[in-house]
């Protein structure tokens, strides 16, 4: 609780599980979780630092903040393309949206 | 006071972590492998919370509610109506392919040793004077002068963000039907 | 720029002016004065007449000089290899030169008749000037380079004229056989050369000359490299086995064939054997090879000549044989004979040639029989200078013919070896009678025989012969004594004046040739005999000469003869003799199938599997790897996105451990 390293190894493992689900699921929405996942990782990230090395306390939680709204923006974008992609390819199944096959 | 004179304040402490750390990567771990997405979703919301949890040992109050309000209480919820739009679970789960499956893990842990061994070998130096001004006051002030143009930045985000979505999701219906 | 140096000097002028006019002849009509015939003709003949004027000139000058005289310029000069060109005025080339403007002249007077009317006369002039300048530039030639070069051109020339028929599919083969087949002998001249000059450094003549005298050139090198020289002769010569190009290349013009293929261009080969003579008979290898190949080809050509009725192709295979006699001339060591036969030679070769034209022009066919049936006998002027000519081509007193055959037998008997000499004798026999053949063919023609698909000619029978329009012939006439008539006869009678009086001039040509060159003199020591031994000789070539003509008139001339050869007895080897010995069959054979399929083949093979199919293969892959990679663009994002991970990790790490 009161080294830094101990957050950033929470923080990276949080990390890396996501990266694991991104790169492993082929659900989209399974994808969407994963990379929320990863975007919390870093959040953490960031307060860890800001508890333990910063100057000044506040400014690090201004970046967790921002990083939540525009997690909050990217979902909400995600979301509606995964629909789109849904009504074209009757399926969320990322293994299907292959056109850009050489 | 001291549990039997066994327990201090702060060994209860520290035990709080470990348990909230532990539903954390519970969470996260339920988030990812299991295959059915209701399990996924709900273990994403556990994760997430358990990351509010991890805020309030860092100091930040704040913050951590900050989490669960949009984090948890928005964002789940969006993905659950998804879901629901969706319908998913009607559809055929395809089979698990072990290759694809070892690569991913491989990856993943190749860049979790990465950056592990970043985090533990580099000399973290902590800043000179460190302020203890941990309240809201201070982060409104640093929002509403010092970083007034993010700010306003992200309010704009966050409107073409609404706007793309409504737009992305009702044109493709026009298309489709 | 100052060329004030070439005007001080008259000699040199002159025989700049000699070689070069001409050449600017050709180049005008070739490029201005195409459509103007007359415009064409008249500069075509007006460099050769100032060519010929400049030869004169040039002879008379210096027919006392002392020695050669020689202008020359260093063209390739390294520490090795010294290359001249210039011009070498010596007795020989000076004889030449004269030889080649005078024929070169009459020839194109004579064409203005023969080829009046033809389309593309311009183009025949600029072709003729064309040949009067490489002919006389080689004639001059102080360097076997130089003369390697205008032989060459020399070459084209021919194919040129031989070829002027182009339409004409015969004519056209004809004129690339005679190409190809001299380019393989000048093949063997130019290996020659080049092992001359790699190992002796120097292809000057008179150089080379004095130097294989003088032993200072390894006894090796010079038969090997005389051997090879040898090959030019062979194939411009017209030796055997190169000699078959030569009856084709009758195609050509009569004119053409007059002066290319009778006097002048195949005469070069003798002509050029007789400039390094002194180079040649340094090597008794070399010198032997010659005496027996010139023998081989003067009785195989004579043969040939006995089986024909061609007008033309009777003369070009006495051309083939004579030249053989040239050769062995020369090769047995008599410089004067060999060269005193090819002065004569020019000048009743050229003579027969002209005259056989006027028949063709009037009669407008080649063989004998339809001339002499169509009442060939009655043109006066052609018959009475053909018959000239034939009794100097068989040797007959006084005409020219007879003092340069004597001179040549002369020289046989002094060979240790008697064959020879018989051989000649034979070889004097033959000539006498296929040329008389001919001429009793067309005096005394018989109604007979009118199967030659000339039923129109010999309808017309005896007495049409002098009304010609009937015939539709090109050009207009009006009548025979028209300058058609008169341009082809003046040079005729000019020609035959020439044979006739030519012989007696025999000694004075001795002396201007032959003391200039002492080298020469030692090594042609046999011709000055004339002991009893050279009396039995003239004998023997005298009566074969009669005897020739004998036979044939009782064969052919005689009333009541059957104007059939005695080779009618024996039809197998009438069509070995009329099939030129199936030299020519042997050569297509040989061309089938060891070139066209042994070289030919494999490298068209080559050609198509290994150069073509490497580059295909190259393509293949090309394409096949780029499907082969193309794997890597699945579509699949994770994949991708594994990659990348993993790319991260790696870097990290090496960074974060090293």
């Amino acid at each position: 609780m009161n080294s830094l390293v101990s957050y950033l190894f929470i923080a990276g493992v949080l990390f890396s599980l996501g990266l694991a689900g991104v790169l492993q699921r082929r659900n989209l929405i399974a994808m969407l979780i994963s990379i929320e996942l990863m975007l919390n990782g870093a959040n953490v990230n960031f307060m860890a630092f800001n508890r333990f090395l910063t100057p000044e306390p506040a400014v690090g939680q201004v970046i967790t903040l921002f990083v939540m709204g525009i997690a909050a923006a990217e979902a909400a974008i995600g979301l509606s393309i995964i629909l789109a992609l849904f009504r074209r390819l009757q399926s969320v199944n990322i293994e299907r949206a292959q056109q850009l096959k050489g | 006071m001291t549990l039997g004179g066994i327990f201090s304040i702060e060994s209860a402490a520290q035990a709080m972590f470990w348990v909230v750390v532990g539903l954390t990567l519970a969470g996260a771990v339920i988030a990812v492998f299991p295959r059915i997405i209701l399990y996924n979703v709900l273990g994403l919301a556990l994760a997430l919370t358990g990351v509010a949890g991890i805020y309030l040992f860092l100091g930040s109050a704040f913050i951590a509610l900050m989490q669960l309000l949009i984090y948890v209480g928005a964002i789940c919820i969006a993905i659950v109506f998804a879901i629901m739009l969706s319908r998913p679970l009607h559809l055929d789960l395809p089979k698990r392919q072990l290759p694809k499956v070892a690569m991913a893990l491989g990856s993943s842990f190749l860049f979790l040793a990465a950056t592990l061994a970043v985090a533990v070998k580099t000399p973290w130096k902590e800043a000179a004077e460190r302020s203890t001004d941990w309240s809201v006051t201070a982060i409104g002030h640093l929002l509403l002068t010092r970083y007034g143009l993010v700010f306003e930045v992200i309010s704009l985000v966050l409107l073409v963000a609404i706007i793309g979505a409504i737009l992305t999701a009702g044109y493709s219906r026009r298309l489709t039907s | 720029m100052d060329m004030m140096w070439l005007f001080k000097d008259p000699i040199l002028l002159a025989a700049a002016a000699a070689t070069w006019i001409p050449f600017l002849a050709t180049a005008a009509i070739l490029i201005f004065t195409r459509k103007n015939v007359r415009l064409s003709c008249g500069i075509s003949l007006g460099a050769v007449s100032i060519s010929l004027l400049c030869a004169l000139f040039l002879l008379i000058s210096l027919r006392h000089a002392p020695g050669p005289l020689e202008y020359k310029t260093a063209w390739l000069v390294t520490k090795d290899i010294y290359i001249p060109f210039g011009y070498l005025l010596d007795p020989l080339s000076l004889l030449m030169l004269l030889i080649v403007a005078t024929i070169s002249f009459l020839v194109q007077v004579y064409s203005l008749g023969y080829m009046s009317g033809d389309p593309g006369i311009t183009r025949y002039y600029a072709f003729q000037s064309l040949f009067a300048w490489a002919m006389m530039t080689m004639v001059v030639a102080p360097g076997m380079m130089q003369l390697y070069i205008f032989w060459e051109l020399v070459g084209l020339a021919s194919y040129l004229l031989i070829g002027y028929y182009y339409e004409k599919y015969s004519a056209s083969q004809a004129g690339k056989k005679a190409f190809v087949m001299t380019r393989l002998g000048d093949i063997g001249f130019f290996l020659g050369l080049v092992t001359l000059l790699l190992g002796y450094g120097n292809l000057g003549i008179l150089d080379i000359n004095q130097a294989a005298q003088a032993h200072q050139i390894p006894q090796y090198l010079i038969t090997i490299s005389a051997l090879l020289i040898f090959c030019g002769v062979i194939g411009k010569s017209a030796q055997f086995p190169l000699m078959t190009w030569l009856p084709d290349a009758m195609e050509g013009p009569t004119p053409v064939s007059a002066l290319l293929h009778s006097a002048t261009m195949v005469a070069a080969g003798v002509y050029m054997f007789s400039r390094i003579f002194p180079f040649f008979s340094a090597s008794p290898d070399a010198m032997a090879i010659a005496l027996a190949i010139g023998t081989i080809t003067m009785l195989l050509s004579s043969t040939m000549a006995m089986a024909t009725y061609d007008l033309k192709q009777v003369w070009a295979y006495s051309t083939i044989s004579q030249l053989g006699f040239m050769v062995m001339a020369l090769g047995a060591g008599g410089y004067f004979a060999g060269v005193f036969h090819l002065t004569t030679h020019a000048g009743f070769k050229a003579l027969l040639f002209l005259c056989s034209g006027i028949f063709i022009h009037e009669y407008h066919s080649n063989d004998m029989r339809v001339i002499g049936q169509a009442g060939g006998r009655k043109q006066r002027i052609p018959m009475v200078c053909m018959t000239v000519g034939a009794l100097a081509l068989a040797g007959v007193f006084p005409l020219s013919g007879f003092f340069s055959k004597e001179a040549i037998m002369g020289i046989l008997a002094g060979n240790t070896n008697k064959f020879w000499l018989l051989a000649g004798l034979f070889g004097a026999f033959l000539t006498a009678y296929y040329s008389f053949r001919l001429i009793f063919f067309i005096l005394f023609p018989r109604e007979v025989a009118k199967e030659h698909g000339h039923e129109a000619h010999g309808a017309h029978g005896a007495g049409h012969g002098h009304d010609d329009s009937a015939h539709g012939g090109h050009g207009e006439h009006g009548g025979h004594r028209g300058y058609v008539y008169w341009t082809m006869a003046v040079a005729v009678i000019f020609l035959a004046g020439v044979t006739v009086v030519l012989g007696f001039f025999q000694s004075s040509l001795e002396k201007f040739l032959v003391p200039h060159a002492p080298v020469v003199q030692a090594a042609a020591g046999h011709e000055g005999g004339h002991g009893a031994g050279h009396l039995v000789v003239l004998v023997a070539a005298i009566s074969m000469g009669l005897f020739g003509i004998l036979l044939a008139w009782f064969e052919f001339g005689r009333k009541g003869a059957k104007q059939e050869g005695f080779l009618r007895k024996w039809p197998r080897v009438e069509a070995l003799f009329a099939n030129r010995w199936y030299m020519d069959d042997i050569l297509r054979k040989l061309l089938d199938s060891v070139v066209y399929a042994g070289f030919t083949s494999v490298f068209t093979r080559n050609d198509r599997r290994v150069i073509d199919g490497g580059l295909d293969g190259f393509c293949r892959f090309t394409v096949g790897s780029g499907r082969v990679a193309s794997f890597l663009q699945s579509g699949m994002l994770q994949y991708n996105l594994v990659v990348m991970v993993a790319a991260v990790g790696l870097v990290l790490l090496y960074f974060v451990t090293r």
